[in-house]
């Protein structure tokens, strides 16, 4: 009977225990808590693409410009700026603003970021974009002259996204090594500490030129599984959480504790491989386009709240065409295009989508069955990150999905993904590359739309991709705070403020 | 003794030895990271130029060797993801992961073994019945949906516990229960079957017999005995326990090896697969080392110094 | 005397199996169950005919029958997609038992061959076997699976194997354990001063007496492992789609884990019977086959 006394006593100490740490939920005024799908990988904006890599790093580091939701830039660092002409930029730097470590922001550091940018060992997943640009000129302490290989409309609205400004002495001091763990930027806050695996605390840096940010503290911390960080903001343990999937929204509305904001969407594509049978067809191409039924994907899995898609570039972004209409659900015509092309009963195929993608086995499944029914049978090849991407690389993929915010400025996604200059993987069409080469380097902003018009109207009719959606992700944010998400999906939080 | 040390030694070596040559071909076998760490749109002489700058280009003992001087020397390379180098990112994280693991198998322990010894001497009674249903639900609970229910109830419905992260003891509790409840029914379900087998021994009948109290005999008798093969299975799945949370670290978000390492292999991260798998080897060898030395304890009939 | 002691506890002991399992209560409710789980995998599409891969996505995440806004049409409801649960359930049940029962299967032949042969003929074949052995236990099982998925891809075959082969060690240290220890016990002694064959010593005297502990190892087993799979499906490592298994219908039906229910609980429930089963079964024949507690 004793062993029953002894457990019984063991169960009590532990419910005391437990007990003991009942309501340690911290008042807190001053720190703002955003929970994140994954830590950063590291914090030099130089060095990572990954979102929420790059969320962290925009509260540490200032760019030039502030990139505006119609792709137009507003003063940050740069003060003013003019064209000098087509090709060149002179820009106005702010005087008095200073890195976290109290180095001054001038021309000189704006020549050592860009020339860092490019620099071989730091491998720079963004070289690319910023590959238009020729160099920088210091003409005095506080200007500069940033110079282009050919008009590029773009320029200034790329420079705000992808040029941090980084601190040259610091640097060269610590290297790029420690760069990456313990950063100095210029932007509102700066690093306290990172405790890695656990959070990253930011400290509003109180010198900062700009408008000063409403909290004092900022904690990133990373919670992989979607559940817990609705929990977290539920309990009022998080202020901001990102990921939430569409059907989650209902209940964090209901709970009367948080709300969500409208934020980036993700535009997932279904790209097939041009080079090979079947899929070099372009009748192959727009039968699958008919067959899938996304009208209906839309309503069931994402509550009628995404967008669909006529062709390459998402009607949010400037220059889609706005006379194209997404392709209809026309199973019928899906077969019969199959047939002329020489398939009456369709044929087999792969589609392989990455496994950390979410919401994607549901939409991966419901296109498969729409596919079943013209004939078109799928074998899903669900991959993790590595694989996917490698056999992307490799063109082995038969038809893949992946996806791409859709910014507001269509150079920085459309070029990208189709020319053949960036990635000929699975498409390649000389008359696209030359607009899009073309795209870029018109100032004037109606002539480009035009252009933009035409590459999206001829991809449309071309069909590399079936045109999917566009998904509005939302965070979900405390009532406690009021924050206002960005289209581009980066957590800057120099805006949030707490609700009086 | 002496002898003794130097076999358990020469053990130690060759497991560890051994894993990292495992370690080294799974993970090489499984595609180069190469592609990951550079942008979209690099030419294939970059990607040549990186693969041979990281050696990949050689044949893969030429690599192992590399890989192995290096580490004797205590240099397990930088990851290739976090640019950081590997051993730092494991020794920041292996005290969250022991810190856990400890927790559960005391969890598990606690509840397990009075259950367990309980069941066996009443035992097909209903107290019997019962524990032994309740660790069938144990052993058929996925971890994340254990975990998951527990923060529905306990954070998000009672506001007791927080949802997730590393901290105090608060913390920790809902984790270790997670990852303890499957232990936790292995654990009553084995103490009940050693226990039912000791209890019919010889000496435990005679101790019976010799009218010893019935506290006596199972808590002396009985119990030390049923304690080795537990022992040996808790050494056993210590190492599950540090190194294979990786669906509790998930969704309480703990900052352990486990999350670490199976990122580490979605990302072709080498160096720092390679240097976790050995670290959670070396550390597999020296718990069960210890549980050795425990089984002499407890058996004194079982001896490693007079080695046949 | 010496003849008793030889034969006694092994030969008469599968005739008795059968006799004893007949009167464990446990055994002929695990058994009945298992028999009942078994016969309804394969035969459901006789009396249920809905195919477990149709959509349809206006009716998607349809409740049971019995909760309001049910129809008898999908009587445990439907999934994300519109399928029909109770059709993913019994169409997943052959996958996740195949898997479950295959990769136990696989591990116990490997760790009862080679714990025999290294417990009972020891030297040099003991000291290779146990050092592999000794290799394998200290990798983490779960590194050891998700490394060679990832090398070989995720099929089911593959993870049957990978599965099997990552486990084979505990079987072949408790075989090996009750081999050394009825090595010396008196009638394998005895068998062997008359000369006894060691084949035959290990099929009749040894091998008899190392079933109940692999029994109820690899009962524990299945059920960790048909939880197992789940987890590797909560890492997208799982059985490949379209096809259900019960362990992937937990891992995506947790997404929806508060809208839902029973999208995990019901699949849920199911492994939970099946595990119910197997254990009761394999406690009523592990106290028919184990001498020593018969006459408890």
């Amino acid at each position: 009977m004793s062993h029953w006394k002894k457990f019984w006593s063991v169960i009590g100490i532990i419910a005391l225990i437990l007990s003991l740490f009942v309501g340690t939920a911290t008042a807190k005024k001053d720190v703002l808590v955003v929970m994140q799908e994954a830590e950063p990988v590291g914090l030099d904006l130089m060095r990572s693409s990954i979102q929420t890599t790059m969320s962290v790093c925009y509260n540490i580091h200032d760019t030039l410009f502030a990139p505006q939701e119609d792709a137009s830039v507003k003063p940050r660092i740069a003060e003013s700026w003019e064209k000098v002409d087509d090709l060149t930029w002179k820009i106005h730097i702010r005087h008095g603003v200073t890195f976290h470590n109290g180095e001054p922001v001038n021309a000189q550091a704006v020549k050592f970021s860009f020339e860092r940018a490019f620099k071989d060992s730091l491998k720079n997943p963004h070289k690319g974009k910023l590959s238009a640009f020729k160099e920088v000129k210091v003409l005095d302490d506080y200007t500069i002259l940033i110079t282009t290989k050919e008009p590029y409309a773009p320029g200034l609205y790329i420079l705000g996204y992808y040029l941090p400004i980084v601190p040259p002495k610091y640097i060269a001091k610590v290297g790029d090594e420690e760069y990456n763990i313990h950063p100095i930027g210029c932007g509102p806050y700066k690093l306290e500490k990172w405790v890695r695996g656990e959070e990253i605390v930011l400290t509003r840096y109180e010198k900062y030129y700009g408008p000063k940010p409403a909290f004092k503290k900022i904690i990133f911390k990373g919670v992989p599984e979607e559940a817990s960080r609705i929990a977290a903001l539920l309990t009022g343990e998080a202020d901001v959480i990102s990921g939430v999937s569409i059907h989650q929204r209902k209940k964090i509305l209901a709970s009367g504790k948080a709300y969500l904001t409208n934020q980036m969407g993700v535009m997932p594509y279904l790209g097939m491989n041009t080079y090979k049978p079947p899929f070099n067809n372009v009748k192959v191409r727009r039968a699958m386009n008919y067959a899938i039924n996304r009208q209906l994907i839309n309503k069931a899995l994402f509550n009628g709240k995404a967008i669909l898609c006529p062709g390459p570039i998402s009607p949010r972004t400037f220059g889609h065409d706005p006379t194209l209409k997404p392709y209809p659900y026309d199973p019928a015509r899906a077969k019969k295009l199959l047939s002329e092309a020489g398939y009456p009963n369709g044929f087999e195929t792969r589609l392989a989508y990455p496994t950390y993608m979410s919401q994607i086995q549901e939409q991966a499944e419901a296109i498969a069955a729409d596919l079943a029914k013209v004939g078109v049978k799928v074998k899903l090849e669900p991959y993790e990150r590595a694989v996917m991407w490698q056999r992307y690389k490799a063109r082995k993929h038969a038809m893949y999905i992946y996806w791409w915010d859709d910014a507001p400025e269509p150079d920085r996604y459309v070029y990208s993904l189709f020319n053949s200059k960036v990635r000929d993987y699975y498409y390649k069409n000389p008359e696209v590359d030359k607009l899009l080469d073309l795209g870029r380097t018109i100032m004037d902003r109606k002539k480009r739309a035009e252009v933009y018009h035409k590459i999206d109207r001829m991809l449309y009719n071309d069909a590399p991709w079936v045109f999917l959606y566009v998904i509005p992700e939302v965070f979900g944010v405390s009532n406690k705070v009021e924050y206002h998400g960005r289209r581009d999906g980066f957590l800057d939080m120099r805006t949030a403020k707490p609700k009086p | 003794m002496g002898r003794y040390i130097l076999r358990r030694l020469w053990h130690t070596i060759y497991v560890v030895v051994g894993i990292s040559m495992i370690a080294f071909f799974f993970i090489h076998l499984s595609g180069d990271p190469v592609m990951l760490m550079l942008p979209a749109d690099a030419s294939t002489q970059e990607i040549e130029e990186l693969r041979q700058k990281l050696g990949f280009n050689d044949p893969l003992y030429v690599q192992y060797w590399h890989f192995a001087t290096k580490a004797v020397q205590g240099d397990f390379g930088e990851s290739l993801y976090y640019h950081v180098p590997a051993m730092e990112l494991i020794t920041e994280r292996l005290p969250a992961s022991l810190e856990l693991a400890v927790a559960a198998m005391l969890v598990a322990f606690l509840v397990a073994v009075p259950l367990g010894i309980l069941s066996a001497v009443k035992r097909g009674s209903f107290i019997d019945l019962g524990s032994m249903l309740g660790a069938l639900f144990g052993l058929s609970m996925p971890h994340f949906w254990l975990g998951i229910m527990l923060i529905l109830l306990f954070s998000v419905k009672l506001g007791w516990l927080p949802t997730s992260g590393r901290g105090g003891l608060s913390h920790l509790v809902m984790p270790a229960l997670a990852l303890g409840m499957s232990l936790m029914a292995m654990f009553a379900r084995l103490t009940r079957s050693v226990m039912l087998e000791v209890l019919n021994q010889d000496y435990v009948r005679t101790a019976r017999a010799k009218g010893l109290k019935e506290r006596i005999v199972i808590g002396k008798h009985a119990l030390k005995n049923a304690l080795i093969p537990l022992v040996t299975v808790a050494g056993m799945q210590f190492g599950f326990l540090i190194g294979g949370t990786v669906i509790i670290e998930t969704v309480f978000a703990w900052p352990g090896v486990g999350r670490l390492v199976v990122q580490a292999i979605f990302n072709r991260d080498y160096p720092l697969v390679q240097a976790t798998v050995l670290v959670l080897a070396v550390l597999f060898v020296l718990v069960n080392l210890l549980v050795d030395l425990l089984y002499v304890y407890l058996d004194p009939q079982i001896s490693y110094l007079e080695e046949k | 005397m010496i003849r008793d002691l030889i034969h006694s506890p092994t030969l008469r002991l599968w005739q008795d199996t059968f006799r004893e399992l007949k009167r464990s209560r446990s055994a002929i409710v695990g058994g009945v169950l298992i028999l009942l789980i078994v016969g309804t995998s394969i035969a459901f599409p006789l009396f249920y005919r809905v195919d477990p891969l149709a959509q349809d996505l206006m009716s998607r995440l349809m409740p049971p029958v019995w909760q309001s806004g049910g129809s008898w049409a999908h009587p445990l409801g439907t999934d994300n997609l519109g399928r029909d649960v109770l059709s993913r359930i019994l169409y997943g049940s052959r996958v996740s038992l195949m898997v479950g029962f295959s990769s136990v299967l696989v591990a116990e032949i490997m760790g009862i061959l080679l714990g025999l042969f290294s417990g009972y003929y020891g030297g040099k074949i003991d000291t290779v076997i146990m050092r592999v052995a000794d290799i394998f236990m200290a990798y983490p099982f779960m590194l050891l699976t998700i490394s060679v998925i990832a090398v070989l891809g995720n099929s089911i075959l593959n993870l049957i194997l990978v599965l099997g082969i990552s486990d084979w060690v505990t079987y072949a240290r408790t075989v090996r354990g009750s081999v050394l220890a009825l090595k010396e016990k008196e009638f394998v002694r005895a068998a062997h001063s008359l000369g006894t064959r060691n084949r035959t010593i290990l099929r009749r005297h040894i091998f008899p007496n190392i079933l109940s502990p692999m029994l109820v190892l690899g009962t524990v087993r299945v059920a960790n492992i048909i939880i197992w799979e789940s987890g590797l499906s909560f890492l997208g490592m799982g059985v490949p789609p379209p096809r259900p298994t019960w362990g992937r219908m937990l891992a995506e039906g947790r997404l929806y884990i508060t809208d839902a229910w029973w999208l995990v609980t019901l699949p849920g429930l199911a492994i939970m019977m099946t595990i119910l089963a197997i254990n009761l079964f394999g406690d009523g024949l592990r106290d028919a086959l184990d001498p020593r507690l018969r006459n408890v």
